[in-house]
């Protein structure tokens, strides 16, 4: 019943794309997070007291027990580096500039990571459980998004 | 059929245009809504069950997952179906089975979806449901699968268009009287519907429901624990659900014969053997003002074309003799598509416990069924709920003892806070539907809001024609119309496939058909897919070809809208053999044939 291709430059084919794009909104939680981010420079998380557990960024429920949360605690400015991953390539597989570092962090007070750019990693290798701290974009240069945050950077010991 | 399995809570989200709320923050309002309507907390649920329509909507690759915590999945066994419009019902189906399996005692199911992401318009998310290779050249837009099949319907049956305006008419008023609701007008007339602008003719503005975004949750729970988690537990007493062929344009457009099997299987189920006497409301699908008839149809409530009569008479209002919609549906209430689905089954839900509050339809009705419609025209999925337990839905041998008729009418007021010392009593706007959630953003803040970002998917795609297409359009290009001749069912294919759907086997050989047909059905349309006006209009149609048993979808031309019949015999106008390049587009339309 089926063909056999003889000729497989000669195969019909239907190009086309699925023509949308999209918009979203951050949420409830989200303008909340976005908003501090900006006009206060924290970052909030969420702290479900039932389950001893607190989420950033800020969310209006704890997937663990669907309470409702508030976006009421502020974590950081520093913590702690529990996985990082360097980049050589993009996503097209084409070698980058210049690598870049991808890190997992626990802010203090929180228990959810965040992920985000390690900013000037050093001549010394990253390690797990390294110390970190955030840092923002000036004042002015922020919109609400979360690359206000410009990334990670490792303490040294004696900032700790 | 497994254990009995009773809905014990149900919560939504207002429907909205706009939501503020993301996703995952609308499925958790209304599953929290579900939840507190039982005084059930998350630890309670055994399962979850989710829908919610293409991922495209959203741009997000495994959406049930992206959604599941809002829905309560954390940690639990979870599931994600996807059956286009037909989704919501059948996610209440999937509840069921879930429970009646033996696997989970209490089940949420849950629906949502956000439309108001989608940019430009949500149909650019819809347009893969026609066929890539035969369909989409011709610029289809989703309008023109509704004003085809209503054109068809209205016209086999000689319908007025104002008897089907008049669902429109009951809906958006029944949704007046709704919390939730996007478009309640109780003061909204026929004439209004008659006015409103035509997008793809016979299909007006006013004929069709809004695009929205909003959520929706039941709790489902097996016999045993029900009746412990609430003292009116409504059985689901039937479900069935079936598709037809994936060939719209194959079908006869005027009943849909997936409606009336999907009914069959609930209806057996159910014990039901004279549904127009044994059903008591309806909550049909009715995204179109003139799907709801056609449904009801294919529900066996009324007969073939009788259900617009009805509609005129006054029996589907919510004091009528066969309450359908009385929640408002989709054309009142909104449609996020598979969260309008589960409205339907809540709606029954509160319908049947007497908690409907000023939609409450008069008596005291037992039972209802709910139906919904999607996938490419060939889905439908229905569940019969029954307030009373004798209902067979599943049965098992150990029905609970028949619960005796109310002697009362029921309340047309608020019911009573059933959490004793919990919550204080709720005012009349927030008695069920607990309008838990939903904030809505007018466009200028929808468009600056903080935090906010745009993508877009940059996907795209190269389909192939396959075996059968590829063939057909090679005869194209030389002129010729081909199908596939399938010797089991005698029936001969276009467009062609190697196999035949009916009889699962192979078509034995290829036939040349003429280049003639008849206009099944027609539409004019106004509009493309993204809701820009043309500058001239279309005319789709869908075209039997003669010496087939099928037809297919194309355009009209040379004909003035005034000449346009059903039934109207039609040729194709080929373009110059140098122009032609193997495409559907090689037939530049169909013009009429000059009568002998």
């Amino acid at each position: 019943m089926l063909e056999k291709i003889a000729r497989p430059e000669e195969v019909r084919r239907a190009e086309g794309n699925i023509p949308v794009r999209h918009r979203y909104t951050p949420g409830v939680a989200g303008e909340v997070f976005f908003e501090a981010l900006r006009d206060r420079g924290v970052i909030l998380g969420s702290r479900c007291e039932r389950c001893s557990y607190t989420y950033v960024p800020a969310r209006l429920f704890c997937e663990r027990c669907l309470a409702e949360l508030a976006a009421g605690v502020e974590v950081g400015p520093r913590g702690t580096l529990r996985s990082f991953t360097i980049g050589f390539v993009g996503v097209e597989g084409e070698p980058l500039a210049a690598p870049l570092t991808l890190g997992l962090v626990q802010l203090d007070g929180a228990d959810a990571v965040l992920l985000h750019v390690v900013l000037d990693p050093g001549e010394e290798p990253l390690e797990i459980g390294e110390r970190v701290e955030v840092v923002l974009r000036p004042a002015e240069r922020r919109t609400g998004s979360i690359l206000d945050i410009e990334g990670f950077r490792p303490l040294e010991l004696h900032e700790e | 059929m497994g254990r009995r399995v009773a809905v014990i809570g149900a919560g939504m989200t207002r429907f909205m245009r706009r939501a503020q709320e993301t996703g995952k923050e609308l499925a958790f309002e209304a599953t929290r809504a579900a939840l507190d309507s039982c005084e059930l907390t998350l630890d309670r649920v055994d399962a979850v069950c989710l829908t919610s329509a293409p991922d495209a909507f959203d741009g997000v690759h495994m959406k049930g997952e992206y959604l599941s915590d809002g829905a309560g999945a954390f940690g639990r066994p979870f599931i994600r179906t996807y059956v286009g419009g037909g989704s919501g019902v059948f996610t209440a189906i999937q509840g069921w089975y879930t429970v009646a399996s033996g696997m989970a005692d209490v089940a949420l199911v849950v629906a949502e979806e956000k439309m108001s992401s989608t940019q430009p318009h949500p149909q650019g998310a819809f347009l893969t449901i026609f066929d890539n290779v035969l369909e989409r050249p011709l610029g289809p837009n989703l309008l023109w699968i509704f004003a085809l099949e209503m054109n068809r319907y209205m016209s086999v049956y000689g319908l007025d268009k104002r008897d089907i305006a008049t669902v429109a008419v009951k809906n958006k008023r029944n949704a007046a009287a709704h919390p939730a609701a996007l478009l309640g007008q109780a003061d909204i007339t026929v004439e209004d519907v008659l006015a409103s602008e035509t997008l793809a003719w016979p299909v007006q503005r006013l004929d069709v429901s809004p695009i929205s975004d909003g959520a929706v949750a039941l709790v489902v729970a097996a016999e045993g624990v029900a009746e412990k988690l609430t003292d009116k537990p409504v059985w689901i007493e039937g479900v069935g659900w079936n598709l037809d062929t994936a060939y719209w344009t194959n079908r006869d457009l005027v009943f849909p014969e997936y409606v009336q099997s999907a009914a069959r299987m609930a209806y057996d189920m159910a014990g039901i053997r004279e549904p127009r006497k044994e059903i008591h409301i309806a909550e049909p699908y009715d995204p179109f003002d003139y799907k709801e008839l056609h449904h009801l149809e294919g529900l066996m409530l009324f007969d073939k074309g009788k259900a617009p009569e009805a509609a005129r008479d006054g029996v589907l209002n919510r004091d009528g003799d066969l309450p359908s919609c009385p929640s408002g549906g989709l054309l009142g209430v909104g449609n996020p598509i598979a969260a309008a689905g589960l409205m339907k089954v809540a709606e029954l839900f509160w319908q049947l416990r007497g908690e409907a509050g000023a939609r409450q339809v008069p008596g005291t009705p037992e039972r209802g069924v709910a139906q919904a419609w999607g996938d490419l025209m060939q889905v439908g999925t229905v569940v019969v709920l029954g307030a009373n337990s004798s209902g067979r839905g599943g049965g098992g041998g150990t029905a609970a003892p028949l619960a005796s008729p109310s002697p009362t009418p029921l309340r047309s007021g608020p019911a009573p806070s059933t959490a004793p010392g919990a919550t204080p009593a709720l005012p009349l706007s927030q008695t069920p539907p607990l309008a838990a959630g939903g904030h809505s953003l007018s466009d200028a803040e929808f468009r600056s809001g903080v935090g906010a970002v745009e993508h877009a998917v940059d996907a795209r795609y190269s389909w192939d024609a396959g075996v059968a297409v590829g063939r057909f359009l090679d005869g194209l290009r030389a002129g010729k119309i081909l199908g596939r001749e399938c010797r089991g069912c005698e029936r001969v294919l276009v467009p062609p496939r190697m196999f035949c759907e009916r009889c699962f086997r192979g078509t034995d050989g290829w036939v040349e058909v003429e280049s003639t047909g008849v206009v099944q059905t027609f539409s004019i349309c106004h509009v493309a897919w993204d809701m820009e006006r043309l500058e001239t209009p279309e005319i789709p149609a869908v075209i039997a070809i003669d010496g087939s048993d099928g037809g297919f979808l194309h355009k009209l031309g040379e004909v003035s809208e005034g000449d346009l019949r059903v039934g109207m015999a039609v040729e194709a106008v080929w373009k110059p053999v140098t122009e032609r390049t193997g495409s559907i587009l090689d037939i530049a339309y169909f013009k009429p044939m000059r009568s002998a």
